[in-house]
């Protein structure tokens, strides 16, 4: 078993980086059913599981920045158990759900401990030091490959079975106040923009937005849109009386 | 006269196709860095990279628009090679560090939009559930089918993007005589409006807590808040960080503020 536990662990590492950085879609689960099928030597039902898997999680998309449920690590236990037990494809998707949920809570715990990295490259970029603004970048991604190929190591060679007992003793609250948190961090970038960006001659057009948004629930297109006429109208405004002044002046350097 | 704020105020000579595409490959890795606190921003930096070495060959210059490309952003990881092409265009020509801003915060909001919809809710299903639909009858040939049909458009169009906005940046901007001070103004326009925007769809700040008392039922995000003002909460939320950084107060302290409230609010049910 420490074999395929290793050669699935690489897989989940591979598609962990896959899920947010390349993203050629090989972490779906209807890739990982196969994956895992070969490797635990049972393609059909792995093709099964994966496939139905994946027709469960269409909807788990990183839609608007929000966290779904690790597809990751949902997919490569929910098909690893679904082979190993010769489980109906349904049962794997109930204990593939609790891993995928703590997955997505261990995830918002990243992206946070992954922040204050960002004041190292702030001094890279001070030094316009090129090659340490790649490191870093490398640095994610080979955290996003050791976090999950662990993270998938353990159940399965541990027994899916046993590891979700564990992991359902992870008090809900937690999990759901990492997700609730990470709904509302947007909050802090949109901040940082305004530090640098708000000017009080612009406060108007902040409030136009926001009235677009959260009375009209218009979609973000449609305010960049109305946006942009009004700044072709300031545009064209602005041009035309800087152009009538420049007349004006010329006419009163006539007239003496 | 126009104030510009390179050092080297020179146009740079054109980016080469190979050059673009190097760039393409790179944008592969938007997200590798990501965190709460700039979002995709370290990533975006290493995405354009190379294209800013090229331009900047001032040291001092480089410095300062890899400083600036750290600034917070996010958009959608597909179409983000778009805003590059378009940003790599500016650059080039030197244009003045607030409208190349402006630009790219008005471009990553709507972007982010137009992504969900093409790739999340139309491709994705469509590829997915062919190659799922035949993966269960256990044909092998299902995820490569999936696979393959997913990323021929994916590909297409990052590269695509990201040579057509390029062109379109270096040919509008060539156009455009005025001065960079009303660029930058126009840029500021639409990107604070966009801003306000993402505010009120993006946070996502609702209390969910219903104050009972005998028959009487009071929901106080859909009862009280949304009737006050919708997306009350995200404004004000963000309003208060906001005033915090101006403070001097640190992203740092207010990611971990945001996770303790996050916690606090699930512990008694109230978020």
């Amino acid at each position: 078993m420490l074999m395929e536990a290793v050669l699935i662990a690489l897989w989940a590492g591979i598609i962990g980086i896959d899920l947010y950085n390349g993203l050629t879609h090989i972490h779906r689960p209807v890739v990982t059913g196969l994956v895992v099928g070969l490797i635990l030597g049972d393609v059909t039902t792995g093709l099964i599981v994966g496939g139905t898997l994946e027709l469960i999680w269409m909807g788990m998309v990183p839609l608007a920045g929000a966290q779904p449920p690790n597809v990751v690590i949902g997919g490569t236990i929910g098909t690893a158990f679904g082979i190993i037990a010769g489980q109906d494809p349904n049962i794997a998707v109930g204990v593939a759900v609790p891993f995928a949920v703590a997955m997505q809570g261990l995830v918002t715990l990243m992206f946070t401990a992954f922040a204050p990295v960002m004041h190292k490259a702030d001094q890279f970029a001070l030094q316009a030091n090129v090659k340490g603004i790649d490191r870093i970048n490398y640095l994610g991604l080979s955290i996003h490959f050791v976090f999950n190929a662990l993270i998938a190591f353990l159940p399965i060679y541990f027994g899916a079975e046993q590891a979700r007992i564990y992991v359902q003793q992870i008090p809900q609250w937690i999990i759901d106040g990492f997700s609730i948190a990470g709904g509302i961090m947007p909050a802090i970038g949109f901040a940082m923009l305004l530090k640098i960006m708000m000017k009080w001659e612009y406060v108007m057009f902040f409030i136009i937005g926001f009235v677009l948004a959260a009375y009209l629930k218009m979609p973000i297109l449609a305010i960049a849109l109305i946006g942009l006429a009004i700044a072709m109208y300031d545009f064209y405004q602005n041009k035309n009386r800087k152009g009538s002044n420049l007349t004006g002046e010329e006419e009163m350097a006539d007239g003496i | 006269m126009e104030f510009k704020d390179c050092h080297d105020q020179t146009p740079a000579p054109d980016l080469t196709w190979k050059q673009l595409r190097q760039m393409g490959w790179r944008s592969l890795f938007l997200q590798a860095s990501f965190n709460y606190e700039r979002m995709q921003a370290a990533g975006w930096l290493y995405s354009i990279l190379p294209g800013l070495r090229h331009i900047h060959q001032n040291k001092k210059d480089l410095s300062k628009a890899m400083k600036d490309h750290l600034e917070f952003f996010n958009t959608h990881p597909f179409l983000v090679t778009f805003i590059m092409g378009i940003i790599l265009a500016m650059e080039q020509r030197k244009e003045d560090r607030e409208a190349i801003r402006g630009i790219k915060i008005a471009t990553m909001g709507p972007l982010g939009g137009i992504g969900d919809a093409l790739f999340y809710l139309t491709l994705l299903p469509i590829t997915a559930g062919i190659g799922a639909s035949l993966a269960i009858e256990g044909n092998f040939l299902g995820p490569f089918i999936f696979l393959i049909s997913f990323n021929i458009i994916h590909f297409g169009v990052r590269f695509g993007l990201m040579n057509y906005g390029y062109k379109m940046g270096v040919k509008a901007i060539a156009k455009i005589k005025e001065g960079t001070k009303q660029i930058t103004r126009a840029a500021s326009i639409v990107g604070l409006t966009v801003v306000g925007g993402l505010i009120a769809t993006y946070v996502a700040f609702n209390v969910n807590y219903v104050w009972k008392s005998g028959e009487a039922k009071l929901n106080i995000q859909t009862d009280v808040l949304d009737q006050i003002m919708p997306a009350m909460l995200p404004l004000a939320y963000t309003l208060l960080m906001y005033w915090l950084l101006k403070k001097g107060r640190s992203p740092l302290t207010l990611i971990g503020i945001t996770l303790v409230i996050g916690l606090i609010g699930s512990y008694f049910k109230i978020l």
